[in-house]
């Protein structure tokens, strides 16, 4: 025999019960207490529509008894009361609604103010449902992508027969199971017979895969068991149905009360939901409702009219209705509402796009089962099926709880409107009706409804609107694939390890921080030779016939300066004429261009670029080689040196100039070396292909054993480019940087027709400069981003510093602004004096990199 | 949560795939003076635009299409 733990004690379980119906026929009848004044809280709506029934299930909170299949083994707690549900001392809170007035939040707990954080921690001690579990590591849910011509919402009739006659491709999807939501055989039968049609037609359905809103596109998440699925869809057929009205009277919320359809679907299951039974219709369901309560045993009275009030006190043992006879009160321990139907019309709500439609009861409350397919059908055809208004609509009597969730009665309404809050959706907002965890499926139409009767002004007495998510979706159901964190590594990844480097995150990349004593990385790179991998720059190959006006164009260099075999530092500005990027410009010898870009830029360059090809419709094409080429640096003055015993090319400044390149070999690996330096020395920057970066490396460092080489990281090159004036994009720049602002005025062509960001340049160019990057020495060691001061008003701060062997001192680079339209040349940067001085501090004629 | 940008190469697209390239605009300015608006200034439509994307999880095409910035809905 099934068992499961409730709350500690065990019940037994049926095959096929929800949780729900397995606890009542083991006698509990109070399945939560409510938020504000603790009042019992029973199954109600049966359907999984109201929040009565949360229960935690196996640790996690928020799961519908009514409708969770009850397993072997499960443990369930029901979420409110201490110390159980069933004896709650916070039920004294029903006897102190003055200190829970409507919109109390607002008005108690505010004076003193000291006390509010005691006040904020007992009440939410005392309220909420359910209590996370303690997690530390979170499994996301895989998400799905499905693209869909139609997506039904909803597997009744009218869903099914709507799918079964779509055509292209088409997926239900139902919150249960197929069928199980089904009382009578009549519907069941239907039900089987178009999910059959359905099947054939290659539909495919998506059994407990719940929809929680509706996106624009239309795009439709589905919560599943185990996976969260994104649905595209051209067109949305919603086929959630409709359920029984909530009837607002006073005792409405007592255990005991059901809604009609809930109520047979429990008893349907085997359980007998009482003795004495009066069934309150005003609709056609009554005689099936009844039929299902006395097959599972009960004693029924079914009865027209309206209901005036009910009473109990633990559970429901009497009520009052206002029959076409007159007014009967009637002896009972169970009432079934079928007073009107309410369509779950949330979701179609949601979405103004006209590819989402209704069909079946939630645009036809109440229809027939003919009616349903019919509608399903003309919704496949692409016929928008006109909604029926859902009647009658609701009636509110002089008390009762309107919303159930969240404790707000018809009292609470009247006090919230002489308060002078009357329109629905600020009804809404202070009184938090419509606002708990059933989001609105009880609640909605009586809030306007209420407005109504009140006669509030045109426009404020709508149904308030419908938001997702409307199931509370659990975080890790939610996080697929959001946590996965995107890494780059080079060829050389292993390499680094092997030598002990510290990898540091440099965008997505993982670039070797340093080797172990960055400054003796540097004194290699000084004295004797050093490499470095650059294999994360961004790579590029232009060509075409319109490549050199493409060239022309993007940036401000004159293209035509560059002579085959020669490269030059390339400037990228944007349209506002700020700097934008950097890198180097190589034209080949055979017509086409060789680009680099900073690590970080490669993506924007390729956009960049093909925008510009596109834009001015140029025969210009753009290969991107940065995941395809390796680049490795080897600088120092013995680099030529180191390169010559790997390769027996012409390594001379004929062959390779300054700035300039050569396609060369080198131990056995073909080689485009670039003679650039950013680092200030002889150096060559050979890219090559990225499967023989290893055997590169590996040959480098095995020759230059002969002059002590030592591979440099970020650490190091940190410093040499300081050394040399260079900036780092990002790091000494800002966002509205134009050229003469760095200093950079010399990388730029004004004698060019146009180029992108010319005419900002010109704009630009008739203000005053108001700020400058300038080279500084410190007679000390400054943090980064310290201000500068003159006369303490600060000017101006350290953007980059360092102390240099190379040059003897404290360097560095920092923003500066013009006092009275002149730039200082000494400032303070707090204790510390800085200088104002050109840059290169190393080296400043580049003899060592001609050499 | 998910618009689909048509994209001639590859189809309908989720738009997190594509980098958003802003309004159409003119590539250069006839002077400087004009320069400023064709810049800065966008026209800021509430109703059926021409705007660049790039498809930059894709094909890396760069695309001009209508979108309607009211209903948020591509011309097809």
């Amino acid at each position: 025999m099934a068992t499961l733990r409730l709350d500690g004690r065990r019940i037994e379980v049926q095959d096929g019960d929800t949780i729900g119906a397995a606890a009542f026929r083991a006698g509990v009848r109070t399945f939560s207490r409510s938020l504000k004044s603790h009042r019992r809280r029973g199954l109600y709506c049966g359907t999984g529509d109201c929040a009565n029934c949360l229960v935690t299930v196996d640790g996690m909170p928020g799961a519908r008894a009514c409708v969770t299949e009850a397993r072997d083994g499960m443990r369930v707690t029901r979420e409110t009361g201490w110390p159980s549900a069933d004896r709650d001392t916070l039920a004294i809170m029903d006897r102190m609604h003055w200190a829970t007035p409507v919109g109390f939040y607002y008005k108690v707990f505010s004076r003193p103010r000291w006390l509010w954080p005691l006040a904020e921690r007992v009440i939410r001690r005392a309220t909420g449902t359910g209590t996370l579990p303690p997690t530390e590591h979170v499994t996301a849910t895989p998400t799905r992508f499905l693209r869909v011509d139609t997506l039904v919402i909803g597997g009744g009739v009218a869903g099914l027969a709507a799918a079964a006659a779509a055509t292209g491709r088409v997926a239900v999807a139902e919150g249960g199971s197929i069928g199980a939501a089904a009382i009578d055989p009549e519907a069941r039968a239907a039900i089987d017979r178009l999910a059959v049609q359905a099947r054939v037609a290659g539909v495919e359905i998506l059994e407990r895969h719940a929809a929680i809103g509706i996106y624009e596109g239309p795009s439709v998440p589905l919560l599943g068991p185990d996976e969260l699925v994104e649905v595209e869809a051209s067109r949305v057929i919603v086929a959630t149905g409709a359920i029984e009205a909530h009837g607002v009277f006073p005792g409405n919320d007592l255990p005991g009360i059901w809604l009609g359809r809930g109520a047979a679907r429990v008893a349907a299951a085997g359980v007998k939901i009482g003795d004495r039974a009066i069934v309150v219709a005003n609709t056609d369901a009554g005689e099936r409702i009844g039929a299902a309560l006395r097959a599972a045993g009960a004693h029924v009275t079914v009865v027209t009219g309206r209901v005036l009030e009910a009473r109990g006190r633990t559970q429901v043992s009497s009520v009052t209705v206002l029959t076409p006879q007159g007014r009967r009160a009637y002896a009972c321990d169970a009432l079934v509402l079928s007073l009107g139907w309410a369509p779950r019309d949330s979701l179609l709500r949601m979405s103004p796009d006209p590819e989402v439609v209704g069909a079946g009861e939630v645009v036809l409350p109440g229809c027939s089962l003919t009616a349903a397919e019919d509608s399903g059908r003309a919704a496949a055809r692409g016929e928008s099926v006109e909604a029926r208004l859902a009647e009658p609509w609701p009636v509110l009597e002089h008390e009762g709880y309107v919303c159930v969730c969240e404790d707000v009665r018809v009292h609470d309404l009247e006090a919230a409107w002489e308060e002078g809050w009357t329109s629905s959706e600020i009804l809404k907002r202070y009184t938090t009706a419509t606002m708990g965890p059933c989001q609105a499926a009880l609640c909605s139409r009586h809030l306007a409804a209420f407005t109504q009767e009140k006669g509030a002004v045109p426009g404020a007495t709508g149904r308030t609107t419908a938001r997702p998510p409307l199931r509370a979706p659990r975080l890790e159901e939610l996080i697929g694939g959001v946590h996965e964190q995107a890494e780059r590594r080079t060829a050389l990844h292993e390499r680094h390890h092997a030598l002990g480097a510290r990898m540091d995150h440099s965008g997505l990349w993982l670039r070797p921080g340093t080797y172990g004593e960055f400054r003796e990385e540097i004194r290699a790179v000084r004295q004797r030779v050093s490499v470095m991998d650059v294999s994360t720059l961004g790579k590029f190959l232009v060509g075409g016939r319109d490549a050199r006006a493409l060239l022309d164009w993007t940036f401000p260099l004159d293209v035509a300066s560059v002579a085959p075999g020669r490269a030059r530092y390339l400037l990228a500005l944007d349209e506002a004429g700020y700097v934008m990027d950097d890198g180097l410009l190589a034209a080949l010898r055979d017509g086409t261009f060789f680009l680099t870009s900073t690590s970080g830029g490669a993506d924007r360059m390729e956009a960049w670029l093909r925008n510009w090809i596109d834009r001015l419709d140029l025969h210009a094409h753009l290969v991107n080689q940065t995941a395809q080429l390796g680049a490795i640096n080897v600088a120092g003055p013995h680099a030529r040196d180191l390169l010559a015993a790997l390769s027996g090319d012409d390594l001379s400044r004929e062959a390779i100039p300054y700035p300039g390149h050569g396609e060369i070999e080198v131990a056995g690996v073909p080689c485009r070396a670039l003679a650039v330096g950013f680092v200030g020395e002889l150096s060559y920057e050979l890219h090559h292909p990225r499967g023989r970066s290893v055997e590169l490396w590996d040959a480098l460092l095995d020759a230059g054993r002969r002059w002590d080489i030592r591979p440099h990281g970020l650490d190091a090159l940190d410093v040499l480019r300081l050394e040399k004036g260079h900036v780092y994009l990002a790091q000494d720049t800002m966002p509205d940087d134009h050229p003469t602002k760095l200093g950079l005025d010399w990388a730029v062509a004004m004698r060019k027709p146009d180029f992108v960001g010319k005419r900002a340049l010109e704009r630009m160019a008739q203000l005053p400069l108001e700020r400058s990057l300038v080279g500084l020495r410190f007679d000390g060691s400054p943090q980064r981003g310290h201000p500068l001061t003159v006369d303490g008003a600060i000017v101006g701060r350290i953007t980059s510093c360092t102390e240099s062997e190379a040059v003897g001192g404290s360097i560095g680079l920092g923003w500066v602004r013009a006092v009275d339209g002149v730039f200082p040349a000494q400032l303070r940067a707090g204790e510390l004096t800085a200088t104002v001085v050109p840059t290169p501090f190393y080296d400043p004629g580049g003899e060592r990199l001609r050499a | 949560m998910s618009l689909l940008v048509p994209c001639p190469t590859c189809g309908d697209r989720p738009f997190t795939e594509f980098a958003f390239g802003g309004e159409l605009r003119d590539v250069s300015s006839p002077d400087t003076a004009s320069d400023f608006a064709r810049v800065y200034l966008r026209e800021n439509t509430a109703s059926a635009q021409e705007e660049r994307w790039f498809h930059l999880l894709g094909c890396r095409r760069w695309v001009t299409v209508r979108r309607d910035t009211t209903a948020n809905r591509f011309e097809r």
